[in-house]
């Protein structure tokens, strides 16, 4: 890790990391209301996400590397969702579904609703819908995975800065 | 230097401790993110051991404010976040309200309105059974069942797309009916959209799918011994606890109380229809597992005989554009997928309520959750909680 | 005792909300379908203890409360005044035929108290939390009145018309917008820049 922080990696080998990371995203499971459904659903029979590459689904947020916040996120949650945030290992990455998750969505005026996930935890994706189509959460997996097939992990290692929890 | 031989330790071994152990009781936090389908509940139980004494819910991570929500809005914008309560059953949430306002209006809603509320009601009673009978096995460590069942639920969730335009969050409802939102074939042009062509064919060849998926649950987990081990005889529910804290819905009638809202309540026409009340007989969770089986069956049966008897007609009766409801202070409750539902709306003339309570099932459901957790062991827990089927959206509002 | 203003004949459930209303000594009114027995501040616990031994009502629906209020923050005031009170409502109902009646009784907009439902019926232990921080209301003799939903750190009742919606005060909903408004024509009086024969 220190070694890519501080010289970056060769093409060849930072597009074998690149491709290794997009195509095995270890999925948290982290439903928190309707688009937990929709989620599930996306897990389902007809809307595959396994055939991304999107398997196993750890319950615990120390193996996983991907959050898919979905659903309404409250004041009540917020400390929660920050811990387990911390909790997971670099690099993660962020996917908040739904339009409750980007800004509050329908209850955008009520008194318990944090206004988007992005006030607490840094967003990579955002899937708009209430609730999105299973169909628009794989579009924003693979939008995802191109943002990781495209990433440069010197730059990502040295922008954040990293506290064990 | 004693020499033990074999025959002591033998002794030793077998003897009981007669001693008392001091033990401390752990409190353990089954906190507000863990891998089942309910959602951001948290119990704090302390624990002796493997035993539990002392379970206490913490609940409102989910808590959205939808009662105060509902007095800075207008009845269209309250229907569209309504259905967001159980977000399961999307559409039984919305009926009891919108006949709550009709009733103040005193509004004649057309018949066949009432039967395509009837339908789709039904079908996401069918919808939110399947998610419950599918993923309580996967609680309880079979994973099979899962995708039997949300095949056949794809498709249900197909037809109430096709119609309403959402998979189960319609906002299909329009005060005095509903208002497809598919346009079906060439007449594209007509002011009242229909139900989509194909449609009643499309429900016929449905319906049996999920006849078949219920045969295919019930092989599954009905002859599998961990499952019955784990599930009969846990849990048990006497009807008189159940009455006390309100507990509803399914979780009653598998006491064996045969009280349904669908036989004596008006809120939609279920006296045209032939089904039977489905109750089962200890109380336990393998009979809440059972009884929301069974209840598929039945629900198909009622969508049969509507889809057969289904009338023509208006969609929607005559309402001024702007919606002001009059004064006034009803009552409606009806029998959702998980329990009673209700809304208590007092109205003041204006488009929008002064105040709606919503009584909503799985609040009540889970409030029997100290008692009925007491001295139950730590992996029971999971198994009872998951039987009482609450979605936390529908206890938090 | 009022029956519903549509219907001049007696209303099917009138005879049964009369029965409650002498039973448990309060006054039965039905307005839509809903019989709402309104009972005395000090009869409250007596009245549910009647209602569940000798008519039947077991069924513990829900409990919850109406502020009456004539200024209001959030949302629209009322048409007419009316005396500030918060109305305390709880609904029973029984397990054969699904009657169910809302027992209500008025308690002062200050400090509101009353005895616990509790002791009569156990399911009214969450509710009675659930009013007691939507509404203020302290109920007397309950083993755990603190918050249900609301975080800890929270302040206020929530449910009364004096709480503000702070995100509808910050930048009210703007209303009903059908279309993007049409860039500015030229007024009659300037000279239109278009070639009126093209």
């Amino acid at each position: 890790m220190g070694l890519i922080q501080k010289f970056g990696a060769p093409k060849p080998v930072s597009w074998l990391l690149n491709w290794s990371r997009q195509y095995s995203l270890w999925l948290f499971q982290f439903g928190l209301a309707c688009c937990a459904i929709e989620l599930m659903a996306a897990s389902g029979p007809r809307y595959d996400f396994m055939r991304f590459g999107i398997i196993p689904l750890p319950a615990s947020p120390r193996q996983a590397d991907l959050m898919v916040v979905a659903g309404t996120v409250t004041d009540k949650m917020a400390p929660s969702i920050k811990r387990l945030y911390d909790q997971m290992p670099e690099p993660k990455y962020v996917i908040s579904m739904g339009s409750c998750a980007n800004c509050g969505g329908p209850y955008w005026d009520s008194y318990s609703v944090t206004k988007g996930v992005d006030q607490i935890i840094p967003v990579d994706v955002y899937v708009p819908g209430c609730p999105p189509r299973p169909e628009a959460l794989l579009e924003g997996i693979v939008l995802l995975q191109k943002l990781i097939k495209n990433e440069d992990m010197k730059e990502k290692w040295n922008r954040r800065e990293l506290e064990p929890v | 230097m004693t020499t033990i031989d074999a025959d002591v330790i033998r002794h030793l071994s077998e003897t009981s401790v007669s001693v008392e152990i001091e033990t401390e009781d752990m409190t353990l936090n089954i906190g507000p993110q863990h891998p089942s389908t309910h959602g951001v509940l948290r119990l704090v139980a302390r624990v002796d051991g493997e035993r539990c004494f002392d379970v206490q819910p913490v609940i409102g991570y989910m808590h959205r404010g939808y009662e105060k929500l509902s007095e800075v809005r207008s009845y269209p914008q309250i229907t569209t976040i309504v259905n967001r309560i159980d977000w399961v059953s999307g559409y039984a949430n919305e009926v009891p309200f919108i006949v709550a306002a009709e009733k103040l209006m005193e509004l004649e809603v057309p018949e066949r309105a009432q039967y395509i509320r009837l339908i789709l009601t039904e079908m996401a009673r069918i919808a939110s059974h399947l998610v419950f009978n599918a993923s309580y096995p996967l609680e309880l460590g079979a994973a099979t069942p899962l995708f039997f069942a949300l095949r056949e639920r794809e498709r249900v969730l197909d037809l109430l797309e096709s119609v309403t335009g959402g998979r189960f969050h319609p906002n299909f409802n329009r005060i005095g009916g509903v208002k497809p939102a598919y346009a079906s074939g060439s007449n594209t042009r007509k002011l009242t959209q229909d139900l989509p062509a194909g449609f009643l064919a499309e429900t016929h060849t449905a319906m049996d799918k999920v006849l078949e998926a219920t045969e295919q649950l019930e092989d599954l987990v009905a002859g599998n011994e961990i499952i019955l081990a784990r599930t009969r005889g846990i849990g048990v529910l006497p009807p008189e606890v159940a009455a006390a804290y309100g507990v509803s819905g399914p979780n009653m009638r598998s006491s064996g109380v045969p009280f349904d809202l669908r036989k004596n309540q008006d809120y939609l026409p279920y006296d045209r229809f032939d089904f039977d009340v489905i109750t089962g007989e200890n109380g336990d969770c393998w009979d809440r597992w059972h009884v929301r089986l069974l209840e598929i069956r039945e629900s198909v049966k009622i969508i049969q005989q509507a889809i057969d008897g289904i009338p023509s007609g208006d969609l929607q009766a005559k309402v001024p554009k702007v919606i002001k409801v009059p004064a006034g202070e009803t009552y409606v409750r009806a029998e959702n997928p998980k329990g009673e539902m209700g809304y208590f709306l007092v109205s003041d003339g204006k488009s929008g309520p002064y105040r709606l309570k919503i009584r909503s099932a799985s609040f009540s459901n889970i409030s029997v959750l100290p008692w009925i957790l007491e001295g139950a062991l730590v992996p029971d827990i999971i198994a009872i909680m998951g039987s009482l089927d609450f979605v936390l959206g529908d206890v938090d509002r | 005792m009022s029956s519903s203003p549509s219907e001049t004949a007696t209303h099917p459930l009138q005879e049964f909300a009369d029965h409650v209303a002498d039973a448990v000594g309060g006054t039965a009114e039905i307005q839509f379908d809903t019989i709402k027995v309104r009972v005395p501040n000090d009869r409250w616990i007596e009245a549910h203890a009647k209602a569940r031994d000798t008519l039947d009502l077991v069924f513990f629906s829900w409990l919850s409360a109406i502020d009456w209020s004539n200024e209001v923050e959030a949302g629209d005031p009322l048409e007419e005044e009316v005396e500030e009170r918060v109305e305390l409502m709880t609904a029973l109902s029984d397990l054969t035929e699904g009657r169910l009646v809302v027992f209500s009784t008025d308690l002062p907009s200050e400090n509101p108290t009353i005895p616990t439902l509790v002791t009569t019926f156990a399911g009214a232990n969450w509710h009675e939390r659930e009013a007691y921080e939507m509404f203020g209301i302290e109920f007397e003799g309950h083993p755990n009145l603190i918050h249900l939903y609301l975080p800890d750190s929270f302040q206020g009742n929530p449910l009364r018309k004096s709480f503000p919606l702070l995100s509808r005060e910050v930048k009210p909903w703007p209303g009903k917008v059908d279309v993007e408004a049409m860039p500015e024509k030229p007024s009659p009086d300037e000279p239109s820049t278009e070639n009126p024969e093209a």
